[in-house]
């Protein structure tokens, strides 16, 4: 009976120390509830998103952490949402309930950030969107929700701005347009954009071609752009469905005068290498590329390359400044409550930093937790003697020296 | 009209290859009675075996086969002798195991993720290869050469397939199994035997499949998904076990997928797809050739 009593009083002292061991650390993290595709079709862009952000918050943490709170370290907790919306919902609750995480970001995919984002504001927990662009993310009049990157409404309009540009430099008339993109939320959002604005630019939409991203056979796509004919194809597509179609086009010899897509699959470094030569002289919409003005984003990239054994993409770019983005905030709110942490988000004015390296000169959130600033420049694939590599083309400013763009495509 | 016949062409083709790819499934389910959930796996692991035996060797992606063959025959077999064959025998009274499903099931999400572990999420493809984005041009229409391969190899698989499942002593074991366990094994079959034989067979057929897309398609760990729904649907319309019934299911839904399109968009076949897949279930759930007595 005695050693019973021995043993209660020594578990209970056991436990006791336990729960002080947990409680004692726990002042000093804070922790990021981070859901990303990290299997499932979009599982290549996930993993490029983790290591950016792996690679931001090691920086962050040999800093000494965040110094107002004591030299908290930030604590990154990953769940994988395999791209499927209510697996996104499940792991924020996962999170917020069980986690007890002080914030949210992620999700990647549009589908998933959209209902994700309403989880974060019942629960009154910030959400830091990096890079869905589907406009209504942002449009729901929550308090709770900060995007980085452009909205896609944003995208298309500076698509065609660079279609005005285009003919204008080249003295070309281009007439028609044919739209293909993948049937989710991101690829529809898209071609809502391009249909208004292809309206208000007197085009003709020749083609307006929703594909499953699941497709295993794209053939009957690529032949229904070619009799289409159009003058220009523009593309919303994931990294499988991106490479298929760029492959099986050049095996149909589809040659319109110009290709312009729309980042995503046809910004993946896998894309590259898988399309090889087929992808050359094609149009892309980005945030940033590799070759932009910028101080540090040429040694963030070669520090990040030398990690991971590729270059960084806009995308990475916006998860890695998005750590910044969230460190800042949390230096200002010297707080680890969800609120203040908020408020601060809300008063974000980044202007120095290595989250700097993206394209544009300040983050800053409007009302609706959109950065304002977020700008987007297009990019040809073409080789120059040295492989194939994205070359900024426009905004002329941003141009790199002494090229050329390609148009029409030879 | 030509444009409906370069799509039907193209529909058959492809469609082939998606009959090619059901084939080891429904082998494996004609003699083990389970569905076999990891078959799309199978397929990814034969898409990779193929990747890196060309891309290493350098040869022609078909005789890339003579390693990817035994290797994914060594693989089926091994993993049904190791994995599944336990849990058969834990189950023997029962004719169609539901926790063999489950256990596939598994193998799926481990091969898949294995998958993503040792090559990384990166979609890969052989740049230089003789078949690769070669077309024949027949007047104003394009045929795909590396499609018409794999039309061939599925062909001549279920050609192969179909004669040692008949003519040869050992065929004739796996389809007095697949007729009744207890009697085969009343003959001196060993039924686990057979099962083991008939899984690498299934596997083995998986990897011809994995060939005949390689020269044309992406390879990536979660590739097996975009097929084993497709196979799922072509076994059930074909008729589970039948052999041709696979080949022609596979053509109906590449035919649909083809020409469909021209009259409405991509995204539409899809719900036609599924829609015949409902239909044949409801109306005729052996399939077109499946055998009636057996379900």
């Amino acid at each position: 009976m005695k050693s019973y009593r021995i043993l209660a009083v020594s578990a209970l002292c056991c436990g006791l120390l336990l729960w002080a061991a947990a409680e004692a650390p726990a002042q000093a993290v804070v922790k990021v509830g981070n859901i990303l595709p990290l299997s499932g079709p979009s599982a290549s862009v996930g993993l490029q998103n983790k290591q950016a952000q792996d690679m931001a918050v090691q920086e962050i943490n040999d800093a000494g952490g965040i110094k107002s709170l004591g030299g908290a370290k930030i604590q990154m907790l990953y769940a994988d949402s395999e791209s499927k919306p209510e697996k996104g919902v499940a792991e924020a609750e996962r999170f917020i309930n069980t986690e007890k995480v002080h914030i949210l970001t992620g999700a990647w995919n549009s589908a998933v950030s959209y209902p994700v984002s309403a989880v974060a504001e019942r629960y009154q927990i910030p959400f830091l969107v990096p890079v869905s662009v589907a406009d209504k993310i942002t449009e729901q009049g929550f308090k709770y929700v900060f995007r980085i990157a452009a909205k896609d409404s944003w995208w298309t309009r500076d698509q065609f701005a660079f279609l005005k540009d285009l003919q204008a430099e080249f003295n070309t008339k281009i007439s028609t347009l044919a739209f293909v993109y993948e049937n989710g939320d991101w690829g529809k959002g898209f071609a809502e954009g391009w249909k208004k604005h292809a309206q208000a630019g007197g085009y003709k939409v020749v083609l307006d071609e929703p594909y499953p991203s699941t497709a295993t056979d794209l053939s009957p796509v690529v032949q229904k752009i070619k009799r289409a004919n159009p003058d220009v194809l523009l593309l919303t597509s994931n990294a499988a469905d991106a490479i298929l179609l760029t492959n099986t086009m050049a095996e149909y010899k589809v040659k319109p005068k110009a290709i312009i897509a729309s980042g995503g699959g046809h910004a993946d470094p896998s894309y590259l290498k898988a399309a090889g030569k087929n992808a050359r002289y094609l149009f892309d919409i980005v945030e940033w590329e590799t070759d932009v003005n910028k101080p540090g984003a040429k040694e963030t990239n070669e520090k990040f390359k030398k990690l991971y054994g590729y270059n960084l993409t806009g995308e990475s770019v916006d998860a890695y400044a998005a750590m910044y983005v969230l460190a800042d905030a949390l230096e200002r709110a010297a707080s680890t409550d969800p609120k203040a942490i908020r408020d601060a988000l809300a008063k974000t004015r980044l202007t120095k930093g290595p989250a700097m390296i993206v394209g544009y000169d300040a983050i800053e959130f409007d009302e609706s937790g959109q950065n304002k600033h977020a700008a987007l420049v297009m990019v040809q694939v073409n080789d120059l003697g040295k492989g194939l590599e994205r070359i900024t083309v426009w905004p002329k400013a941003s141009r790199r020296a002494g090229y050329k763009p390609v148009f029409p495509i030879p | 009209m030509i444009y409906l016949l370069e799509d039907a062409i193209n529909g058959i083709l492809m469609g082939s290859i998606y009959g090619l790819a059901a084939l080891g499934l429904t082998l494996i389910f004609g003699v083990l009675k389970v569905i076999n959930f990891a078959h799309g796996s199978l397929l990814m692991v034969g898409m990779y075996a193929a990747y890196w035996a060309v891309l290493l060797t350098g040869a022609h992606p078909y005789l890339a086969l003579v390693i990817v063959l035994p290797l994914m025959f060594a693989f089926g077999y091994l993993l049904q002798a190791v994995v599944i064959q336990p849990i058969f025998k834990a189950e023997r009274e029962v004719r169609e195991p539901i926790t063999v499903i489950i256990v596939t099931t598994g193998v799926w999400y481990i091969l898949d993720n294995l998958g993503l572990l040792v090559f990384g999420p990166q979609y890969r493809n052989i740049q230089d290869n003789p078949l690769r984005g070669k077309m024949i041009e027949a007047g104003e229409m394009l045929i795909s050469v590396p499609k018409l391969w794999g039309f061939c190899a599925a062909l001549v698989t279920a050609a192969l397939v179909w004669l040692f499942l008949q003519k040869t002593r050992m065929g004739r074991a796996v389809r007095a199994t697949s007729l009744d366990r207890d009697a085969a094994s009343l003959q001196g079959i060993n039924p686990y035997r057979i099962y083991n034989i008939a899984f690498g067979l299934g596997t083995a057929v998986a990897g011809v499949a994995g060939v005949a897309l390689v020269p044309f398609y992406n390879v990536f760990p979660t590739v097996g998904v975009l097929f084993d729904i497709k196979c799922f649907i072509i076994v059930v319309l074909g008729g589970l076990g039948s052999i041709g019934g696979a080949l022609l299911g596979g053509m109906i839904i590449g035919v649909i997928e083809s020409v469909g399109p021209q009259f409405m968009t991509a995204t539409w076949t899809e719900a036609i797809v599924y829609g015949l897949f409902l239909g044949f279930l409801f109306l005729r759930p052996s399939g077109l050739f499946g055998v009636k007595y057996d379900w």
